[in-house]
Order: C-alpha cells, then sequence, then structure tokens
C-alpha cells in the first residue's frame, strides 16, 4: 500500500469518524488482534489487493463504532506473495508469535491448504476467501469461508442459460479455475435442460483462443459460457462475430480483466454479486463508504474481505473476551447477512450462500448494470 | 471439421505466427550478433507496446507518432542494455550462461518495473484498418491481423536484406562469426554489438506493438512472448533471422491446427511433439544450415 492511499484511508477514516458516526464510540484497552493473509503480490495479486482494501476499510469502521465491546480491533495483515509456503511461516508467526485471536484468509485455495497443518491443529477459527472442497469442509468446521464454492458458480451460469431458454450451450474455459467449474457443470448441466455443445479448453494466460472460439462457433450453440481469469477469449469471441449472447463467471468480473476486453466486453453478462454501479439498497453504505475512501467502486473480493473482517469480529465479540479458539469457532457458525451474500456458516460447505444471493450484472459500453434477473430462493 | 474451421485455424496459425516470428527474429538478431540469448525479448515487446499506449493516451499523440515513439523506446532499451550490462561484461570474457542470467534478470525487472510504474491493468491498442474484418468461406480475419502479417513478411524480408546487402549488416555478421578478425579489419565490434541489440529491440517492439490490437498487453506478457518466440527461434535455427520467421509460422499453425485435429485440451501435448520430431530430425534447426552460411 503506498503512503498516499494510507493517508487517504486515514482521512476517510477520520471522515467516517465525524460524519458517518456522528459520536465516534470509545475505545480503550488492549487491541485485540485478528490476523489476515492475503496475496498482495504475485498471480493472486488481483485477488489479495481488494480483499485487503476491504479488509481495512473494515477495520477502521468497527472500531469507529466502538471496537467488540469497547475494546478496538487491530488487523495485522500479511502478504504471501500467491506461495503457500510462504503463506505457512506467515500462520505461524501469526499464531504463535503475534497471539492473533482469529485468522482471515489466505486468498488462494492453495495457500488455505497449506495452512490447514496449523490452523486445524490447533482448532484455529478461520475465515478462508474460498472453500477448499467439501472433503475437507466435512472435517474443519473453524474454517468458514466467504467466496461462493465452485458448484454455486457452476449452478448460477446454468440458472441464466434457463431462464433465456438456451439448450444448447457452448463453453470456453481456462486450465485451470476453468476447469475446476466447468467440473461441477458436468453433471449439473441435464437436470437444467442444457447440452453441451461443444467445450474447448485453452491454457492459462493463453493469448489467442481464436481457433478454440471457432470451433465452439462451429458447434452453433444458442449461448456461450467464459469460464476464465483473462480477458482474452472475450476478445476472441467478438473477433469471431459470435452473436451468442456470453455468459461469464465471476472469475472475470473485476475491472482489470473487463477494460482489457475492449469491444468483447459488450453484453456479457456475469453472475456476481456486488455492482457497484448500482447496488442492492444493503450494499449501499458499504459501496459509498468505500467509494469515498479508495476513490474507486469496489466489486466481490472487497465486499468479501469486508464481509469476512465483521464476521470474525462478530463471533469473537459473541464468544467473549477470554474465549478459547473453539468456543469463537462456535460463534462463528450460524446465519450471516453481509454485503456479499446471506451466508450461513452453520452448512456442510461452510459458507451457505444461497443462489439467491447472486445478482446478474451486464457490460453495456464497457460499464457494469444489474440485470433485473434474480433466482428465487 | 469442415473448411471454414480449418481456415480458420490457418488465419489464427499465422497470425499467431508472425508475432512469434518478430519475436523470434529479433532474439536470433542478437544472437547471431552478439552470441547473447536474450531471456527479456518479450520485454522488448512489453516496453514498445506500453510505451505506445502511454504516449498515445496519456500524452495525446498521434497514432503513427506513438508508434514511432515505442519502436524508440524499444531501440534505446536496447542500446542501454547493451552498453549498460552487455558490453561491460564481454570485456570481462562473461561466458554465455551469464549472459544467460543477466538477460533472465533484467526480464524480471522490468516486468517488476512496469508493474510498479503503469500497473496490473492490460491496455489495447486501436487495430491498423479498424475493427473490419475479411470474411472467406465463413472464416474471420481481422483487417488487423492482415496487416500484421504483411509487417511480418516485409520486416524479415528487409531483414534478410540488411544481413546480405548492407556494410551494417554484414560487418555485424562478421563481428559475430570472428571478433577477432573483423577487429583486424577495422570493423568496431563494441559498436555492432550494439547495434543487434538496436535491431533486436526494435523487431521485439514491433511485435508487440502489432500484436496489442489483437491480445492486449499488460506487464506479464513478456515472458509468454519470449517463450514462444524462443522455440520458434530454436526451431528455425538460432542462427538464423530468417529461420525464426520460418519457425514462428510452424509453431502457430502447428498448435491452432491440433486445436481442430484433435482437442483443445491436448493441444500443448500434440504441438510440443511435433516440435521434438523436428528438432530430432533437424537438429540445427529448419534452417539451420543456411544460418551457417550467414542466413
Amino acid at each position: 500500500m503506498s503512503l498516499s492511499s494510507i493517508a487517504r484511508l486515514a482521512g476517510a477514516a477520520a471522515l467516517v469518524g465525524m460524519s458517518a458516526f456522528a459520536v465516534q464510540a470509545q475505545t480503550s484497552g488492549e487491541p485485540i488482534k485478528i490476523g489476515a493473509i492475503v496475496s498482495a503480490t504475485g498471480a493472486g495479486a488481483g485477488l489479495g489487493i481488494p480483499e485487503r482494501n476491504g479488509m481495512l476499510l473494515a477495520e477502521k469502521t468497527i472500531n469507529a463504532k466502538g471496537g467488540i465491546n469497547g475494546r478496538p480491533i487491530k488487523l495485522i495483515v500479511e502478504d504471501d506473495a500467491s506461495n503457500p509456503d510462504t503463506a505457512l511461516s506467515k500462520a505461524n508467526d501469526l499464531l504463535f508469535s503475534q497471539k492473533v485471536v482469529g485468522l482471515i484468509g489466505p486468498s488462494l485455495t492453495a495457500s488455505t491448504v497449506a495452512i490447514g497443518g496449523v490452523t486445524h491443529a490447533n482448532k484455529f477459527p478461520q475465515i478462508a476467501f474460498t472453500g477448499i472442497g467439501p472433503a475437507v469442509e466435512k472435517e474443519r468446521k473453524c474454517l468458514a469461508h466467504v467466496l461462493p464454492p465452485q458448484k454455486l458458480n457452476a449452478q448460477a451460469l446454468l440458472e441464466y442459460a434457463r431462464s433465456i431458454k438456451a439448450t444448447k450451450v457452448g463453453v470456453l474455459h481456462d486450465a485451470g479455475y476453468g476447469n475446476v467449474v466447468m467440473a461441477e457443470i458436468r453433471p449439473l448441466a441435464d437436470s437444467y435442460g442444457v447440452k453441451l455443445v461443444a467445450v474447448e479448453k485453452f491454457e492459462v494466460g493463453a493469448t489467442d483462443t481464436t481457433t478454440q472460439a471457432a470451433k465452439v462457433k462451429a458447434a452453433q450453440p444458442d449461448a456461450l459460457f467464459i469460464i476464465a481469469t483473462s480477458a482474452t477469449p472475450f476478445r476472441n469471441v467478438k473477433q469471431l462475430q459470435m452473436a451468442q449472447p456470453v455468459v461469464a463467471a465471476i472469475g472475470s468480473s473485476s475491472y482489470e480483466y473487463v477494460n482489457a476486453m475492449g469491444p468483447g466486453a459488450d453484453n456479457v453478462v456475469i453472475p456476481e454479486f456486488v455492482v457497484g454501479e448500482d447496488p442492492l439498497p444493503h450494499q449501499k453504505a458499504f459501496v459509498d463508504l468505500y467509494k469515498q475512501t479508495y476513490n474507486s467502486t469496489p466489486k466481490n473480493f472487497e465486499a468479501a474481505g469486508w464481509d469476512a473482517v465483521h464476521v470474525m469480529a462478530q463471533a469473537i465479540g459473541k464468544a467473549g473476551p477470554n474465549a478459547t479458539p473453539q468456543a469463537i469457532c462456535d460463534a462463528m457458525r450460524g446465519p450471516y447477512s453481509g454485503v456479499l451474500a446471506n451466508f450461513n456458516f452453520s452448512a456442510d460447505d461452510m459458507t451457505g450462500i444461497p443462489l439467491s444471493s447472486f445478482v446478474f450484472s451486464k457490460l453495456v459500453n464497457g460499464k457494469y448494470t444489474r440485470t433485473p434477473f434474480r433466482i428465487a430462493q | 471439421m469442415t473448411l471454414s474451421l480449418v481456415l480458420q485455424a490457418v488465419f489464427a496459425g499465422v497470425t499467431n505466427g508472425m508475432v512469434y516470428a518478430l519475436v523470434g527474429m529479433g532474439l536470433a538478431a542478437i544472437f547471431k550478433g552478439s552470441r547473447v540469448i536474450n531471456a527479456m525479448q518479450g520485454e522488448f515487446s512489453v516496453i514498445g507496446a506500453m510505451t505506445t499506449v502511454l504516449l498515445l493516451t496519456k500524452a495525446g499523440w498521434p497514432y503513427p507518432a506513438a508508434i514511432a515513439g515505442g519502436a524508440l523506446a524499444g531501440a534505446l532499451v536496447g542500446a542501454f542494455i547493451e552498453v549498460a550490462f552487455v558490453r561491460y561484461m564481454a570485456k570481462k570474457n562473461a561466458s554465455e550462461d551469464s549472459f544467460l542470467l543477466l538477460t533472465i534478470g533484467l526480464a524480471l525487472t522490468l516486468s517488476a518495473s512496469i508493474l510498479f510504474f503503469v500497473g496490473r491493468d492490460g491496455h489495447l491498442l486501436p487495430p491498423l484498418g479498424g475493427e473490419g474484418v475479411l470474411i472467406v468461406l465463413d472464416a474471420v480475419i481481422q483487417f488487423h491481423a492482415l496487416w500484421l502479417i504483411a509487417i511480418g513478411i516485409g520486416a524479415t524480408l528487409l531483414l534478410r536484406a540488411f544481413f546480405h546487402r548492407t556494410t551494417v549488416g554484414l560487418s555485424m555478421m562478421a563481428a559475430s562469426i570472428d571478433a577477432d578478425g573483423a577487429a583486424t579489419t577495422g570493423i568496431n565490434v563494441a559498436r555492432m554489438r550494439t547495434f543487434t541489440f538496436v535491431l533486436g529491440g526494435v523487431l521485439g517492439a514491433a511485435g508487440g506493438i502489432l500484436v496489442t490490437p489483437l491480445i492486449g498487453v499488460d506487464y506479464q506478457l513478456g515472458l509468454n512472448l519470449t517463450l514462444k518466440g524462443f522455440a520458434a527461434a530454436v526451431l528455425g535455427g538460432l542462427t538464423n533471422p530468417l529461420g525464426a520467421a520460418v519457425g514462428g509460422l510452424t509453431l502457430g499453425l502447428v498448435e491452432s491446427l491440433a486445436i481442430i485435429g484433435i482437442s483443445s485440451s491436448y493441444k500443448d501435448v500434440v504441438a510440443f511433439s511435433v516440435l521434438i520430431v523436428i528438432m530430432i530430425l533437424m537438429p540445427q534447426g529448419i534452417l539451420g544450415r543456411a544460418g551457417r552460411r550467414g542466413g
């Protein structure tokens, strides 16, 4: 974080203290330390930086409102450089040297798995960003997560396809994230009345996917899913003049990718959670505060960071000042209405996000607009 | 598999192949002139493209001037690297692997600097010939891609003429084949090596500027281009810039035809298997022997 953004953050925090919460609640006593590990550099930085911004904003806001039962919280944010080994040493440091009472993150699944040996062995309360799959989630009930499991992303794509009556769907996906989501789509497609007429894969970071797109085009689908963390396939589909509706998985919803899509962004629909340009009523206060602080519009990962800190703070508050890690875990498990979604951390998948929490944005002239389509509860 | 799909694959293959070729030609030109394997060749592309983007969008230069600025940036960075690092190391008789390590280090440094100064975002440039496309038998190719291919072919022919017909080109070749011999005939070996880096920088920048309207440029693009360009150069014969053009086109076509012929899941397996077979049958590269004669 640069000096200027720290200054902005401090300024905005002061603003929050003076205006939004006219009477700033006083906090006193030893701060309650919460650890956080994000990927602020390296391949995961596109996730880690917005997550960190959301978390720091939550810290300031919670403290401005009086902290946890009058005690301030102190967030200790570490960067794992998108490296699981680094995440492990940071986790050791946070748990045993810094003696934090809860842990947020890491950003990446590989890092989350890597630190499991430390956090799970100590039944340590942890809110990760992505889930690590049903097999592990059955076991580890101290590890909640705030971003949707890939099965839910798959369902959201299929729900939209059904809503536009697309029965023949083509898919372009990358070999990383796209592969995982695709594996969830295959067994579900039939139940949505969707036939996958062409499924084409490309490597992560591919600079050209024209030939794959041409193969999908030749299968004449009614709609196209693009599941990737890059802008390339969107541009290629546009270059091939494919007229089918394009539905993109949440992985390509960031401004970074959308800006790089150029004309390829037109009319792409994305099932996601926060459309900063047109937030849902319960998201508005967060979006406004974020814009005021960072001078940019938040999206899903910022909201996930914000929610993670709030969930952890609430659990610590509920469990009381001298609670054991297990007591905080137990306090964490329950419903929580966040900015990102309506969570239920007592659900089997340790996040409990319902499909009804998805909103569907459409890119019009490179700008996000929120469509009226929602999935009924 | 329909004819239009094959044609689409050929279009994509030739377009990508020409980008690999431009990067590979720069790599080969530098190797030919200095025996340095330049692992930062793709960074020249990123520098050229990013400079053009910044001149066009931030400084408001007209597009042709911004392109010239981008190419000049590639040339200057090339010259700087030779004068500041390579020349000094060459004086101390640094080995080929030391130079390789130098350029790997420079590649990482430049990529990180671009991340720091320009940011993570990808950028596009306006396509030459507008957003128009040519449609042949239902297969689509952008006008820009046609420009890219035409300029790529032009650059290949110019480069060949340069090494064969001009005094500077011949001197560069002489300086690389036998530095001492060249020096005794009055060729300034160090200056020739600077020229090869300038040439490599311009070729890399040109490739980057040309590919940006199609794939966009960001700080991470360099390594990707270097790897493909290196494969193209080795495939064609590393000492022969013309070979890199042949190698690049071969690589591009094998990749895209593998997708329609077999499956996109096995694209790399097929493409690299073909490359291995070529290297076993022709260990000097496709045009390797011609390379020894000077390309």
